[in-house]
């Protein structure tokens, strides 16, 4: 449980490791886009933290990076078969980042720091809490800027107009990034203090 | 010189396993995938002739497909369409027909085909019975195919697809036109033009610039640089009535199609490759059905 909580707050992928920042800032510009790359995130790291854990011992230690990245372009392109053959229309939109997920940070990163040294169960809930985290954080990013850039929330027009056209493109995830990570900091801060006071 | 070994062992362990992990799932979801596309092609052929949504095609309704060869002899050159056995009984799966048509117009012969509906469908096992039937000496080579739409056994629709130079890569499409070959919908499958600019080829308001446009005035069709009029904008989104839209369809339907802003040449290129296709398609479809007529070779359509 503290493994989950750990991923989505205290060590939040984009907030507070600041990996994985091309997705953060390219395709987080709605909530539905942030969401389902989340999702597949989540599912390519649980199943390749879960199988280096459960290899840990015969991988070969000056061979562990390319391991980690042939597990990691296994079960995505597993899911990126799963999905074109049962969730087509999800694939319509979604299957071109579906690929790229091979390459971030933040699975390697897991799978380098935790999963190698861990046993499977812990790495499971690790894996899940990374990529939850990885998943809110792309949803409040795409929630600031869906609403910020196109007036909209989740794909309905809310405001009715378009306020900043500016945060649908992607130097403007950049700024959202920024703000969320020192909104995060501020209430680290803040709780610390309040706990000092105590 | 050890740890080499265990490198190299120990790699080649992992990609082999990885290999049949995707592998298996590969095969696992190949015919979920094949089905889908399938699903979706049929989807874009019912939405071209109409039937959207909440609206079924009845069961009367009849798709034929017919396949073009283009077969290479020696020193000539014919043109063979495979289509679907009928007469008598007008049963399915009666096998197909093949027709060598040589490059004047003229039957050269007609063989028939035993080939299943499900061998039909797939590229491999046609073209084989398709050179079975020619004979060897020949080269056979896939061209296109086309869908013939009849309904209680006339014809009400061809289903043609194909595909053009756009402004960056081809753009594949899908028209269905009527017996006169009035374009009665266009949809575009693939393309590759910038986002914004040329990849509004695939909005509605556009391809429903084609709509109901006759033959005739698609043999000239050209591309006005000019912004689409706001009252034939909101029809051809669909935003008014239904009689408003055929109004603003008969009203403009001899007219050029409006430029996209900023993707001129996107918008001259489709018009042109719709313009080919149709009249392409045209002629071949006379010369089958002049041969079919005369020579009395009994098809499903």
């Amino acid at each position: 449980m503290q493994l989950i909580a750990r991923g989505i707050l205290a060590e939040n992928p984009i907030f507070k490791l600041a990996l994985s920042m091309c997705p953060a800032v390219g395709i987080s510009t709605t909530v539905m886009n942030g969401f389902m790359l989340g999702v597949a995130v989540l599912f390519v790291q649980v199943f390749s933290s879960m199988t280096i854990s459960i290899f840990k011992n015969v991988i070969h230690p000056r061979i562990r990076i390319p391991t980690y990245t042939l597990t990691i372009a296994t079960w995505v392109t597993v899911i990126d078969l799963v999905l074109a053959a049962y969730l087509p229309d999800a694939y319509a939109k979604m299957g071109i980042f579906v690929k790229i997920i091979v390459a971030f940070a933040i699975i390697t990163m897991r799978l380098e720091m935790f999963a190698c040294k861990e046993t499977v169960k812990d790495s499971f809930w690790d894996a899940l809490g990374m990529g939850l985290g990885f998943m809110v954080g792309m949803m409040v990013i795409g929630f600031v800027r869906e609403l910020l850039g196109s007036g909209a929330v989740m794909g309905y027009d809310v405001l009715g107009f378009k306020p900043l056209l500016f945060f649908i493109l992607p130097s403007a995830g950049f700024f959202v990034v920024g703000l969320m990570m020192g909104f995060f900091n501020w209430i680290e801060l803040y709780y610390k203090r309040k706990k000092g006071v105590k | 010189m050890k740890d080499i070994i265990t490198i190299v062992v120990r790699l080649t362990v992992s990609c082999l396993l990885a290999a049949s992990v995707m592998g298996i799932f590969f095969i696992l979801t190949s015919n979920a995938k094949k089905h889908n596309e399938h699903v979706k092609e049929q989807q874009v052929m019912f939405e071209l002739l109409g039937y959207k949504g909440e609206a079924k095609p009845p069961a009367s309704l009849g798709l034929h497909e017919v396949y073009r060869y283009v077969i290479t002899g020696n020193d000539k050159q014919s043109i063979g369409f495979l289509a679907p056995k009928g007469g008598e009984g007008h049963g399915e799966g009666e096998g197909f027909l093949l027709v060598n048509i040589d490059l004047n117009g003229q039957l050269i012969k007609a063989d028939p085909v035993t080939l299943s509906e499900k061998d039909a469908i797939e590229a491999e096992p046609r073209k084989k019975a398709v050179e079975q039937a020619v004979g060897p000496g020949y080269e056979v080579k896939f061209a296109d195919q086309t869908i013939i739409v009849t309904d209680n056994g006339k014809r009400i629709a061809y289903l043609v697809g194909g595909k053009f130079q756009g402004f960056k890569t081809f753009v594949h499409v899908m028209l269905a036109v009527d017996p006169n070959f009035t374009i009665l919908g266009l949809e575009v499958l693939e393309h590759e033009e910038d986002p914004g600019l040329g990849a509004e080829i695939d909005q509605d308001y556009f391809k429903n610039q084609f709509k109901g446009k006759p033959f005739e005035a698609l043999k000239a069709i050209g591309v006005v640089k000019a912004p689409i009029p706001p009252e034939y904008l909101e029809a051809l989104n669909g935003k008014v009535g239904e009689e408003e839209i055929l109004k603003f369809r008969e009203q403009y339907k001899d007219k050029d199609v409006y430029a996209l802003t900023g993707a001129t040449i996107s918008t001259k290129a489709v018009a042109d490759g719709v313009k080919g296709i149709v009249t392409k398609f045209a002629y071949r479809m006379a010369v089958l059905d002049k041969v079919l007529k005369e020579q009395q070779l009994a098809v499903s359509f």
